[in-house]
């Protein structure tokens, strides 16, 4: 019983002693290569976009140059020119730091309300359980890409925020009715009746108690739809319902491809952009995948 | 004087089927219960596995629905949830069954131990980490695990923590729901008596859940004997113990382990006799559903549930 100590002061700093789900999800990835090396890919593919895209000045990049029309790639313009001769690789960058920033911001938008919407229905069951079901369950029947292009259409100026607000109300349902169905089994625990009877208040219970122990889940399913919301973000643009040309993203400049002589004869323009689509969303999914794996133990690699 | 007075209480759980989710039967976990509670004595409450100690526990203490019947405590009735003021909460608390789950594993000892202080009583960080101290230091454990996490303690030292949390505030009334039954015998006896001392030392009453006799004939003044959602004998522990009168309380009694292996022959014949007696006089005590009929007293601390003939 009586731990010495010098133990007992080390325990304290040194994090690797408590169950820590963070460190789990770290091993497992550690464990699986290929998550790693999608890992590192991320980290180094958004570092050098932010920073990149900092130099860049998205007004100069996005300026129609009508005597630099569809250039192949050479040593003014690294990945060549589009039908209105702006620069691809600038359009790249900036599309990706674009199209990264709805993806994370629709994922933390939808993330933060799915969660706080399932842990309360979970928790209180009964009634208000069937209550917000029941809206939840109005949200997801309702024509998802139909009602953003409405949306869209409608909203006169739309900005990065409004854009990743609008595409957030539609996608929280998921992860409500999955974080829901994890707290419905949580809140049956004992510790959660031991704060009942202790007097703690209810939103106490269920952000401060509740929460951290399903944290774990909620960080790797907010990594799965990150993968899932830049494709979303792409297929919108790509169908023109995304940003218009003067705010490049990844969608841009794939639609670009639309034009059949573009398609068949101007790689550079679309080929840069669609390489980038499918290696983020596999990477994401990659560390997605092993963050998943690590949140049940037999299915752990490390 | 009384500290907790239950009248008749009920809890049933509704059982729902068919297409319209339509309450068709109930279980009656808890089914017509009454008990008082005087203040400072431990009163324990023995029954098989489903025969409703814990929803009875549970129902006290405001985590299950009551049904039907009144709950008094320190004079208010506090059967509806809004009658329970906080003041009234602060004087009962819980021990949990299961000290693996009642204590949050992402939260450090000082967290989880300065809880109900934290809900109740604005003391500074200063203070706050003396009382707890203070706290861990009455249940046995040392001062310096308040940075440790529940998963680096022993189920024993993980129940005295859930103790030291409940007995934080102080309360009047300690609902103990098989605080001992997930440890080891060894460990047993250590967190009982301990919580023997505190009783002596707090002026602590408690609600003695068991299915254990042997702990409950250590640890308990009164006692009644719960079977499928009715109590079936009430008394004090030598009415139980000396003279039990229902058949199953009988069984019950006869089914202490004896330890002196000389008499283990004695044991059996005397087993095989409660048991043919059980099997004949079944009827008798127990009616057509076989429930236990209402209690009857045979004498001023002893009742018993006995047909209405007697």
């Amino acid at each position: 019983m009586e731990m010495n100590n010098i133990n007992v002061v080390d325990q304290v700093h040194d994090p690797t002693k408590s169950p820590s789900g963070l460190r789990i999800l770290w091993k497992e990835i550690v464990r699986d290569k290929l998550a790693l090396v999608s890992l590192i890919f991320l980290i180094v593919i958004s570092l050098s976009v932010f920073t990149i895209s900092l130099v860049l000045d998205q007004d100069e990049i996005v300026k129609v140059d009508l005597f630099a029309i569809n250039e192949p790639p050479s040593e003014e313009f690294i990945l060549g020119t589009d039908y209105g001769g702006r620069d691809v690789f600038g359009q790249l960058i900036i599309g990706t730091r674009n199209t990264m920033l709805i993806g994370i911001a629709v994922t933390l938008m939808s993330g933060i309300f799915g969660v706080a919407f399932g842990l309360i229905a979970g928790y209180f069951g009964g009634h208000i359980d069937n209550a917000l079901m029941r809206v939840l369950d109005f949200f997801q029947i309702l024509p998802f890409t139909m009602l953003v292009i409405v949306f869209v259409a409608i909203v006169p100026k739309y900005t990065i925020f409004s854009f990743a607000l609008i595409f957030a109300a539609f996608s929280w349902m998921g992860i409500a009715r999955l974080i829901r169905s994890k707290a419905l089994q949580e809140k049956e625990l004992e510790y959660i009746k031991a704060s009942q009877t202790l007097g703690t208040s209810h939103p106490k219970i269920i952000f401060r108690e509740m929460m951290p122990n399903i944290s774990s889940l909620i960080i790797v399913t907010m990594t799965l739809n990150l993968a899932n919301n830049i494709g979303i973000e792409s297929g919108l643009s790509f169908l023109g319902f995304g940003f218009p040309e003067t705010t490049p993203s990844l969608g841009t400049l794939l639609s670009y491809a639309m034009n059949p002589q573009t398609l068949e004869h101007r790689w550079w323009i679309w080929a840069p952009a669609a390489v980038m689509i499918l290696v983020l969303m596999l990477a994401v999914r990659n560390v997605g995948e092993a963050l998943r794996r690590a949140t049940d133990a037999r299915q752990r690699r490390g | 004087m009384a500290i907790l007075e239950v009248t008749n209480l009920k809890v049933y759980f509704p059982i729902k089927a068919g297409i319209f989710n339509r309450t068709v039967d109930y279980v009656r976990a808890v089914d017509g219960v009454s008990f008082v509670l005087e203040e400072g004595k431990t009163y324990g409450l023995v029954g098989e596995s489903g025969s409703g100690k814990t929803t009875t526990g549970r129902a006290i203490i405001g985590l299950e629905k009551v049904t039907e019947g009144k709950i008094v405590f320190q004079g208010k009735d506090i059967t509806k949830k809004r009658a329970r003021t906080r003041e009234l909460n602060r004087n009962m608390q819980m021990i949990f069954q299961d000290p693996y789950s009642s204590l949050n594993p992402k939260k450090r000892v000082l967290d989880i131990v300065a809880e109900p202080l934290r809900n109740y009583e604005h003391l500074s960080k200063k203070q706050e980490k003396m009382r707890v101290q203070e706290l861990l230091e009455l249940v046995g454990l040392s001062p310096e695990s308040i940075l440790k996490y529940p998963h680096e303690f022993s189920g024993g030292q993980r129940q005295r923590i859930g103790i030291a949390r409940a007995i934080a505030l102080k309360p009047k009334l300690i609902i103990a729901d098989e605080p001992v039954s997930a440890l080891d015998v060894s460990v047993q006896a250590q967190v009982l008596n301990f919580m023997k001392d505190i009783q002596k030392e707090l002026g602590l009453t408690y609600l003695f859940i068991s299915h254990d006799l042997g702990i409950v004939k250590h640890m308990c003044d009164e006692i009644a004997i719960m079977y499928k959602g009715r109590h079936v004998e009430q008394g004090t522990k030598e009415d139980i113990f000396e003279r039990p009168q229902h058949i199953y309380t009988k069984r019950l009694v006869a089914a202490i382990p004896e330890i002196n292996p000389r008499h283990r022959e004695k044991q059996f014949q005397f087993r095989k006799e409660v048991e043919k007696e059980y099997d004949a006089a079944y009827d008798d005590y127990f009616n057509k559903d076989g429930l236990a009929y209402q209690l009857q007293k045979i004498s001023d601390t002893h009742l018993v549930a006995l047909p209405e003939k007697g």
